[in-house]
């Protein structure tokens, strides 16, 4: 087992890649109760394109599966996965996200038990015709629930129009219509392509003994039998660097009209060092632009512009990326107005000085040191970084390292206008 | 697991010591009695206190110094327990020990004294067009309840089921009483909150207790006030029909939500064994409803209940479509007949008390958890430790269980949908 340690974060974390090819990674956190352990794969809504295990061709399957997977799992012949964690006091639950699934507990007892639940009921696929169609009532309401969010559809619909190719622009539970057409034999295919232990990562952080941990899960993988890894064949399509659609009004019944401003990234094939530096050169230049101490905040809220519900965001994965500035507003025309030439202005006369630079980054440093309070933020953060070959303990001294060219250089790869979009949800005719 | 210090009376400081965090978390807490007006008043103070105060009259200024200050957390909120309105001053700062500077915490402090103590006055008064945005803000808070239609539907149940009551009075206050505001009342609301509201004062972190307790009692010199807390009184529900109501508007799912009263409350001694009951009727994944409303009928994606013990109102919140309305409410009271028949199986009941376990233990893994826990628990114990409570719960029986079903009662099914066409 590898074991690096972060001086000046006072933290050591424990790695070590099995035989199978799973990776396991265990951070020790002092003083903490709970322990929280994910297993996660690296298959998330976008991988509908790709060869199946033992297959040649490329196969495309439904909208929504992988998701669709994620609640299968918990299904099993004889009870369901949640009684087990239940009685052995955890707390268990799962995601899936446009790049990755993940199923998670959390406990404050039992977690060697625990664990053993995870791993098992997450490798031992079980999945039947009759259950098949039994979930699909339960993830329709849940399709329905997210389309009478206007938050959600403001959000999703600026990826929409943002995307007019790559599957990210797929709503990740897909559609009432598309769940409709998935099978048991689907979901075992995407299940024996995608969760073999070589494309998976188990993250423990808590209340944990490294050595202990680590023979643990050994032992058990060792005790289950695995096919050879083989390399996952998937296919993304060639995303133009126009938005799909450059402006978008849907009505909905809402008091207020919800506003949403996308930038879609356009330099996305990288990874590692370069890609985490780029990540958050484009986070502090959204701070000092968008952030609360930016004159275009201060004018906005004054104007009111914008309200309590502002906020703005960058995701950033190997492929896709988007940055977004939101808020609930009674006058759109006028956000956007403000968004587009706070854009314009730095395009055409660059003002971001050092002290702005340094101001931001110190920001920065702080929230990520607050953020390794949270056992789930880091868990998750490290697991999304470490998929796209970013380290998570890199980003202090990354953030130090950050110059105002690195910050000219993520802004050319969000300020292109053709490839913004502008997402507006606004109130309905009433009809009583 | 806090220090007390009486400051004054009626001004208590909690200190935490704990090396668990890399940061410093602390929390001021003015309590005052509820009702709508000073709700109201007390929302728009607030937003106008964390805006700009006479040290940083500008917000943007105010920020920046925040920045500085490796991005320290500050923001004021509102909120409600029972008969009181809690106005809260929440700051975060990373602990020195993890940074190349240091004073991160000192200044921090310096800062919230800023914001109690030196309001940006002009001759006298607060600046109009800070007041005049924030009572907008605020108003534009309330509303957007409208847009989220799950918040809404229950906000209409607990409007439906306690009009004109604390348990559905918004910690925001109305529109309209925001809108009433003045300056001068503005001014006399704050006099107030510094001289005679109950105030409580929290700190966690890697901190050396006497010292700051010496430093926070010369800094921030509230005098003593008298505080008296009156409890919240339920209505006797008891020989009340349910009622059934129907409200529409244009969306896609029902919201299901149905309200049920108990004379069990927060200050009730049973209050322990119905936090259990309502863990085992759906407050978790393996509860009746999840399992026989969602896994065996598949009707709805989210279905669980809720305590919301202060005023003795336990509800269910079920998303369905809306014309399986009937069979819903149908299964779910057959989860409470299951519940009040004592059909309970030892399984059911270990697994609600391992979970409820588990989620007391956990909200200690955060330094606002341990806040707001201990905030609501002293009221009971001033000695309050999760081992204690989990005690109390490990002690609750299936026939207890079952005689805490049998004081809940029906009050309310009300179900918001989408128009017809």
């Amino acid at each position: 087992m590898d074991k690096i340690t972060f001086d000046n974060l006072q933290e050591t974390l424990f790695h070590e890649r099995l035989d199978n090819g799973l990776h396991v990674y265990i951070l020790p956190k002092r003083g903490f109760s709970k322990t929280y352990v994910t297993f996660t794969t690296k298959y998330g809504s976008i991988d509908s394109t790709f060869i199946p295990r033992g297959k040649e061709e490329y196969v495309t399957v439904p909208d929504g599966i992988a998701h669709f997977l994620e609640h299968k799992m918990f299904d099993k012949k004889e009870e369901d996965v949640f009684q087990k964690f239940g009685v052995l006091g955890a707390s268990a639950n799962a995601f899936t996200s446009f790049t990755r699934t993940s199923y998670l507990f959390s406990t404050t007892e039992n977690l060697y038990e625990n664990t053993k639940v995870l791993l098992d009921f997450v490798q031992e696929p079980y999945f039947t015709k009759e259950k098949v169609e039994k979930e699909k009532g339960i993830i329709a309401q849940e399709i329905t629930m997210y389309d009478d969010n206007p938050d959600w559809r403001n959000y999703f619909g600026t990826i929409q129009s943002l995307y007019k190719e790559y599957p990210v622009n797929i709503d990740i539970a897909g559609t009432v219509d598309t769940i409709q057409e998935i099978t048991a034999e689907h979901l075992y295919e995407c299940y024996e392509t995608f969760y073999h232990p070589s494309n998976m990562t188990v993250f423990v952080i808590g209340a944990v003994d490294p050595d202990e941990m680590i023979n643990f899960i050994r032992e058990d993988q060792n005790s289950k039998e695995f096919s050879e890894p083989e390399e996952i064949k998937r296919k993304y399509p060639e995303e133009p660097k126009e938005a799909n659609r450059k402006k978008t009004v849907l009505e909905m019944d809402v008091l207020r009209p919800k506003f949403n401003y996308g930038m879609k990234c356009n330099h996305t094939i990288l990874n590692g060092d370069e890609m985490l530096r780029q990540d958050l050169s484009v986070n502090l230049l959204l701070d000092i632009l968008f952030g609360r101490t930016s004159e275009f905040y201060t004018k906005a809220y004054n104007d009111h512009l914008i309200d309590e519900t502002y906020h703005y965001d960058f995701v950033f994965e190997k492929g896709f990326g988007f940055a977004m500035v939101e808020s609930d507003t009674d006058k759109p025309e006028e956000l956007e107005a403000a968004v587009r030439s706070t854009l314009k202005s730095l395009t055409e006369k660059w003002t971001i000085t050092d002290d702005d630079l340094n101001r931001a980054r110190k920001r920065r440093i702080g929230q990520f040191m607050r953020s390794l309070n949270s056992i789930e933020f880091i868990s998750n953060q490290f697991t999304q970084y470490n998929f796209n070959d970013m380290n998570l303990f890199d980003v202090v001294p990354t953030l130090e390292n950050i110059e105002i060219e690195h910050l000219k250089d993520a802004f050319a790869t969000i300020s292109n206008e053709d490839s913004h979009t502008v997402m507006t949800i606004i109130p309905g005719s009433k009809e009583d | 697991m806090f220090t007390k210090v009486e400051l004054q009376k009626g001004v208590n400081l909690y200190i935490r010591r704990t090396e668990q965090f890399k940061t410093i978390t602390m929390s001021i807490k003015w309590l005052s009695e509820l009702n709508e007006k000073q709700a109201a008043f007390r929302a728009v103070l607030s937003n106008v206190l964390q805006d700009s105060n006479a040290d940083y009259p500008k917000q943007s200024d105010l920020r920046k110094a925040l920045d500085e200050l490796y991005g320290t957390v500050f923001y004021m909120d509102a909120g409600k327990r029972g008969r009181s309105h809690i106005v809260s001053l929440n700051m975060e700062c990373v602990n020195d020990e993890y940074l190349s500077t240091s004073g991160v915490f000192d200044e921090a402090l310096k800062m919230m004294y800023s914001v109690i103590f030196n309001p940006n006055l002009k001759n006298g008064t607060f600046d109009e067009s800070v007041v005049n945005r924030e009572k907008r803000t605020v108003i534009e808070r309330i509303r957007s309840i409208y847009d989220d239609k799950g918040r809404y539907a229950h906000k209409r149940m607990l409007e439906l089921m306690r009009p004109n009551d604390p348990a559905s009075m918004s910690a925001s206050g109305t529109e309209k009483d925001v809108e009433s505001i003045t300056n001068a009342s503005l001014l006399d609301t704050y006099k107030r909150m510094l001289d005679e509201d109950e105030i409580d004062i929290y700190v966690v972190g890697n901190v050396n207790v006497d010292e700051l307790a010496e430093k926070i009692k010369t800094m921030f010199g509230f005098p003593a006030r008298e505080t008296t807390r009156k409890q919240y009184e339920q209505p006797d529900t008891k020989n009340t029909e349910a009622r059934q109501v129907f409200e529409r508007q244009d969306m896609k799912q029902g919201k299901l939500q149905v309200g049920y009263s108990t004379p069990v409350s927060f200050f009730h001694p049973e209050y322990p064994k119905m936090q259990v009951t309502n863990g085992v009727l759906g407050g978790f994944a393996h509860s009746k409803l999840f399992m026989n409303v969602r896994e065996k009928e598949s009707m709805a994606y989210t279905v669980n209940s809720a305590y919301a013990a202060y005023y003795g109102i336990v509800y269910v919140m079920a998303g369905i479509d809306a014309d399986l309305e009937e069979k819903a409410v149908k299964l779910i009271g057959e989860q409470i007949d299951a519940l009040q028949n004592g059909n309970i199986s030892d399984l059911e009941l270990d697994q609600t008390i391992a979970l409820l376990t588990n989620s007391i233990r956990s909200a200690f893994d955060s330094a606002r958890g341990q806040i707001e826990l201990y905030d609501q628990y002293k009221q009971l114990d001033e000695d309050f430790t999760a081992d204690k409570w989990i005690a109390k719960w490990e002690a609750v029986s299936i026939e207890d269980v079952q005689q805490m079903a049998s004081q809940i009662h029906l009050e309310l099914i009300y179900l918001l949908s989408g128009r017809e066409a």
